[in-house]
């Protein structure tokens, strides 16, 4: 009987096929080639003497504008020192999310596979156009979980007064120490994986104008960096700021990436998060009791605009600069007397102490 | 699958009539001993994990004294499911040889009918977010094909609607040998039956 010939076909190829399902190896999608390089002793902080467990990660970058105190020119000495010790560098790779990581050892080879894109709120243009970057970061794992542990800024008051994003469950002193990356600035010359989907439009975001534009899907791009100078007067012209095309580069990920061992101290920002991306400032209430402001540094100031000067003073304080654990992570605390959250110029205020300021207040 | 079974009895002839609806309209034919029969199927997949194999089949069946009856099945379903890795379409052409016991009562059939035979499983499988990412070739989409060695036993009820029409309904549980184990599962099918 004919069905009969079919079932004895189909039996007679048991077993020569294979259906997985879902398991089976996963394809990674895309497989990025590190070596560190450097002496890793060298640079080593002083209290730590314990072996490291060096390791790279892959982090995505944010699009991240830093306040206008950092980039405005300080109307002080004092500002100038607030400054100086509480804006990260405003040209500096911002950490959004850290991806995956592997162990690694200076001066050998390792392979990092990928097994999921960056997700939307990482990527940066529409549906048809976008992109975003990540820098590779080499890192103490001292904490041995396995992942670079992000760090943020310790800013004064309470942690529930900003956004409601859980981040105020991130430490304010970094646990891993970091030693390097691929992408440290935009002022130095990087090595960063981007990833593209659709067209690509010169955003700037962490921008490369003058080079090529990334493939499409992974690559590893390189760019000579741009001076402050040069990124000032390219936004004052509306442009993006030119990188030298000799330093220019797109590749695919086969491309090995080198990493320098660099002092922690220069790519500790690495590490660092930022809970407002936009530029904006959160303004804080001064309580009736001093604040601690013990290893901080302090200073009075006019609220800065980019428009015309005003009248409003304000208190900003930097994090722990001294003591036995000094902030690893930049960042500036704002107190004005009358205002709220969003700035002295809110309408009806949530708070007015102009008229009887607390008895600790500097200004 | 496979309504097979129905109305392998023969109820009377229906009269002929000039009104529009009569006495006669429902009336059903005689049928032979051959009874040809398609419809709709599900079922669990043969080999994915979960999931609903829906499809379409069609059988043949010969009935061979009062009772029993045997014939040939055949079925192509599909059955597509999602892991955060892979995106899996099975593709199942089922094979069977039937033999049935049945009962006739009016322009009803009850049947018992056993299947016995192969699955060729198709499998189908994309890597997820592979195509945004670049990939290519098998790190993009993997293929691959199977036998299986199947059974299934199901519950055939056939009603004879019009002429030689009947409606067909049947379901059971199924049994394919798969990865080294039996996996046990459930087929149904709904459809027409007609006799030549």
């Amino acid at each position: 009987m004919k069905s009969w010939s079919l079932v004895g076909l189909a039996s007679a190829v048991v077993g020569c096929g294979d259906v997985q399902n879902f398991s089976g190896d996963v394809p990674p999608l895309a497989t990025l080639h590190v070596e560190v390089t450097g002496d890793l002793e060298a640079v080593r902080p002083p209290g730590q003497t314990a072996p490291p467990d060096l390791h790279v990660a892959l982090v995505w970058g944010q699009q991240w504008l830093t306040e206008p105190l950092c980039i405005l020119p300080a109307e002080s000495a004092a500002a100038a020192a607030v400054i100086a010790a509480g804006c990260r560098d405003p040209f500096g790779f911002v950490p959004a999310q850290v991806d995956r990581s592997v162990p690694v050892t200076v001066g050998t080879p390792a392979e990092l596979e990928l097994a999921t894109l960056p997700d939307a709120s990482l990527l940066v243009g529409d549906l048809t156009a976008r992109i975003g970057y990540g820098s590779l970061v080499v890192y103490d794992d001292r904490n041995g979980d396995g992942s670079l542990t992000l760090a943020r800024a310790n800013r004064q008051g309470h942690p529930d007064m900003g956004p409601d994003d859980g981040a105020e469950d991130q430490p304010t002193t970094q646990i891993d120490t970091v030693y390097g990356a691929s992408f440290v600035t935009m002022t130095a010359p990087d090595v960063r994986l981007a990833y593209r989907e659709g067209a690509f439009v010169p955003y700037a975001f962490y921008p490369r104008a003058g080079c090529g534009d990334p493939p499409p899907a992974f690559s590893v791009d390189a760019a000579g960096g741009f001076t402050a100078a040069a990124a000032v007067s390219a936004t004052l012209a509306g442009m993006l700021p030119p990188e030298d095309p000799a330093t220019c580069a797109q590749s695919t990920t086969e491309t090995v990436i080198q990493i320098p061992i660099a002092p922690p101290a220069d790519v500790a920002e690495l590490a660092c998060t930022e809970r407002n991306a936009d530029s904006t400032v959160r303004y804080r209430e001064p309580d009736v009791d001093v604040p601690d402001f013990t290893g901080r540094t302090t200073a009075c100031v006019h609220v800065p605009t980019f428009g015309a000067p005003t009248d409003v003073i304000e208190l900003i304080v930097t994090g722990v600069l001294d003591g036995a654990t000094p902030d690893a992570c930049k960042g500036i605390t704002h107190y004005i007397l009358k205002g709220c959250r969003e700035g002295p110029d809110c309408g009806t205020p949530d708070w007015d102490h102009s008229t009887a300021p607390p008895a600790w207040w500097p200004c | 699958m496979a309504l097979a079974t129905a109305g392998l009895a023969a109820p009377g002839e229906a009269a002929a009539d000039d009104r529009l609806l009569s006495d006669d309209t429902f009336a059903v034919s005689s049928p032979g001993p051959v009874v040809v029969d398609a419809g709709l199927i599900f079922g669990l997949p043969s080999a994915l994990p979960t999931g609903l194999s829906t499809g379409v089949g069609a059988g043949i069946t010969r009935a061979c004294g009062c009772h029993f009856a045997y014939g040939a099945l055949a079925s192509w379903s599909s059955a597509s499911e999602s892991s955060e890795t892979w995106t899996v379409t099975h593709g199942e052409l089922r094979l069977r040889a039937t033999g049935s016991i049945f009962h006739v009562a009016g322009r009803g059939t009850l049947a018992l009918r056993l299947g016995l035979g192969g699955t060729v499983v198709r499998e189908d499988r994309v890597r997820n977010q592979g195509m945004r990412a670049g990939l290519m070739g098998s790190d993009l989409e993997q293929t691959a094909t199977q036998a299986l060695p199947a059974a299934e036993l199901e519950a055939v009820v056939t009603l004879r609607v019009v002429g030689p029409w009947a409606l067909a309904i049947a379901g059971g549980p199924t049994g394919t040998w798969f990865d080294s184990h039996l996996r046990g599962g459930w087929t149904a099918a709904l459809g027409v039956a007609w006799h030549p």
